[in-house]
């Protein structure tokens, strides 16, 4: 719903400063070549109403050309974001484990690289003033299974290894993150969330966590790491535990 | 409308508020027609004149003739179009809520989805949705103040109420209160199937510390305050001049000023804390 600006569910993965100075380039292509379908449809839309007897329909079509340049964007950053990331994919496929924080290591590197790419498409859709094809949609188009009739909008979720059932509630502010930072070591695991699953607002899943069938998890609390949370019960507290 | 007894219905969790993709959500796209066209009729207008003074021509053939003075009025424009859209589709959508206010008057209670109540609650929070969202992005800090009372909640004299997320109905907030970055103030709750609507009550003169999350029916008596992380449970009370602590809350604590929370550190350490002081600095001395 109406969040406030400074927490409408933008990506706050942090990116490694030395990757990220030495890819700028690549994130500006990526703003740059997403742009242009827009700049086109501009071009088009000039030349067809900006005519003698056609100033009144120029005028009167303006709220329907933002709504499709806001999509357009959105749906152009998405593809130009997915090709790059396949490429990436291609190169070094995104594996689940412990590994070092160190930019020499390829499945550090690699993940950071795929965070930058990201980045643009994750801006645009959070930004967006509509509530549709917004955050569920586009991350299925980076590889996250999330299923129907639920309420995600108002929530951060991370773009890889995530699958989240049917009929799934996430509440307001809480993250769902599948990597975490531990001193010298980086974290990559899958979390696992399945069908008629509550989560409440302002929760936190840590990486591993796995909420079976119709649990419910209480607001404000956390799950441990590889915490495996049991079916048809409440949770709550810090990290949960049954109630 | 299926009320049942608040004293018999225990609260087992508390969850989020949230709603559902309805069709009524598409009222978005009316809002942003109806503040589209309020600033293209006035745009119009404004630069045909312009036009017509550049060129001697008119694109459009309005009753009004360009005047000179009417370049002073470009930057206004420009900055106006911006505060003009807005607010026009803050007054639109505010009129929207009343009607919906009028049709089905929200009332506390517990309701089963796709009930009567159900479907208002979803209907009056997406028609709150853009205004708020288009305040949120307006350069003008206080102008989601101003939309919370456009839509009928009774927020004080001198409240800092933004940057969080606050429900729009059922809600009242006192003069002086301040509720900081990152809060969720609910006044509904998704409960399995069904939906608890409870008023919230904020006094004057309340501080709402970050992260935190008043759930339904919480009253915060004058001049209470709720500490930073903690969250209150459906119906709960908290006393006024004193700090509520605890996740849900159940520490309280008084509010001190420095001299008596300097007694306390006296006769916990035994010595005034100057002495204390001194002594570390020539302990430091003689180490260095």
């Amino acid at each position: 719903m109406f969040q406030p600006a400074s927490l409408k569910g933008d990506s706050p993965t942090p990116i490694d400063e030395r990757i990220r100075n030495r890819y700028l380039i690549l994130y500006f292509f990526i703003i740059i070549l997403s742009s242009i379908p827009c700049a086109l449809f501009e071009y088009i839309y000039l030349g067809l109403f900006w005519k003698k007897g056609l100033y009144l329909w120029f005028f009167f079509l303006i709220p329907l050309n933002i709504m499709i340049l806001i999509y357009l964007l959105q749906l152009s950053a998405i593809l130009i974001s997915v090709l790059f990331l396949t490429i990436v994919k291609l190169i070094y496929p995104p594996k689940e484990g412990i590994f070092s924080r160190d930019i020499k290591k390829k499945d550090y590197f690699y993940w950071n690289l795929r965070n930058i790419i990201k980045k643009w498409p994750l801006f645009i859709s959070a930004s967006n003033p509509f509530p549709w094809f917004k955050n569920r949609f586009i991350l299925r188009f980076f590889g996250v299974k999330i299923g129907k009739n639920g309420i995600h909008d108002n929530s951060w979720i991370s773009s890889e290894f995530v699958s989240i059932g049917k009929n799934v509630i996430i509440g307001m502010n809480s993250t769902i993150l599948s990597f975490g930072i531990e001193q010298d070591k980086f974290i990559l695991k899958r979390i696992i969330v399945e069908d008629e699953v509550l989560i409440g607002a302002k929760c936190v899943l840590l990486p591993g966590t796995h909420i079976k069938h119709n649990t419910k998890l209480s607001a404000h609390s956390y799950t441990d790491f590889n915490q495996i949370l049991e079916e048809n019960s409440i949770y709550m507290g810090h990290p949960a535990k049954l109630k | 409308m299926e009320d049942i007894d608040d004293s018999q219905f225990k609260v087992e969790y508390i969850s989020t508020s949230g709603v559902y993709k309805t069709p009524f959500t598409l009222i978005i796209l009316l809002q942003l027609f109806v503040g589209c066209l309020i600033v293209v009729l006035i745009n119009l207008w404004f630069y045909n004149d312009l036009y017509y003074l550049l060129t001697g021509q008119r694109f459009l053939s309005f009753l009004f003739i360009g005047q000179w003075w009417e370049w002073f009025l470009l930057p206004l424009n420009i900055y106006g179009n911006l505060l003009l859209f807005a607010f026009s589709i803050i007054l639109f959508s505010s009129v929207l809520f009343k009607i919906l206010n009028k049709l089905c008057p929200p009332i506390e209670g517990v309701f089963e989805k796709g009930s009567k109540e159900w479907k208002y609650t979803h209907r009056r929070l997406w028609t709150a949705y853009f205004p708020i969202w288009l305040a949120r992005s307006l350069p003008l800090p206080w102008s989601d103040i101003f939309v919370y009372r456009f839509l009928g909640v009774p927020i004080g004299k001198n409240v800092v109420a933004y940057e969080g997320y606050i429900d729009p109905e059922l809600i009242e907030i006192g003069n002086y209160t301040m509720t900081s970055l990152n809060i969720c103030i609910f006044s509904h709750l998704i409960y399995h199937d069904k939906i608890i609507i409870k008023k919230v009550k904020i006094g004057k003169a309340c501080i709402v510390g970050p992260q935190t999350i008043i759930s339904p029916g919480t009253i915060l008596q004058d001049g209470a305050i709720l500490g930073v992380n903690s969250y209150t449970w459906v119906n709960q009370v908290l006393e006024g001049d004193l700090i509520h602590v605890g996740t849900p809350v159940k520490l309280t604590l008084q509010i001190q000023s420095v001299e008596e929370s300097q007694k306390k550190a006296e006769k916990i350490k035994g010595g005034s804390l100057r002495e204390i002081d001194n002594i570390n600095k020539s302990k430091s001395r003689g180490n260095r």
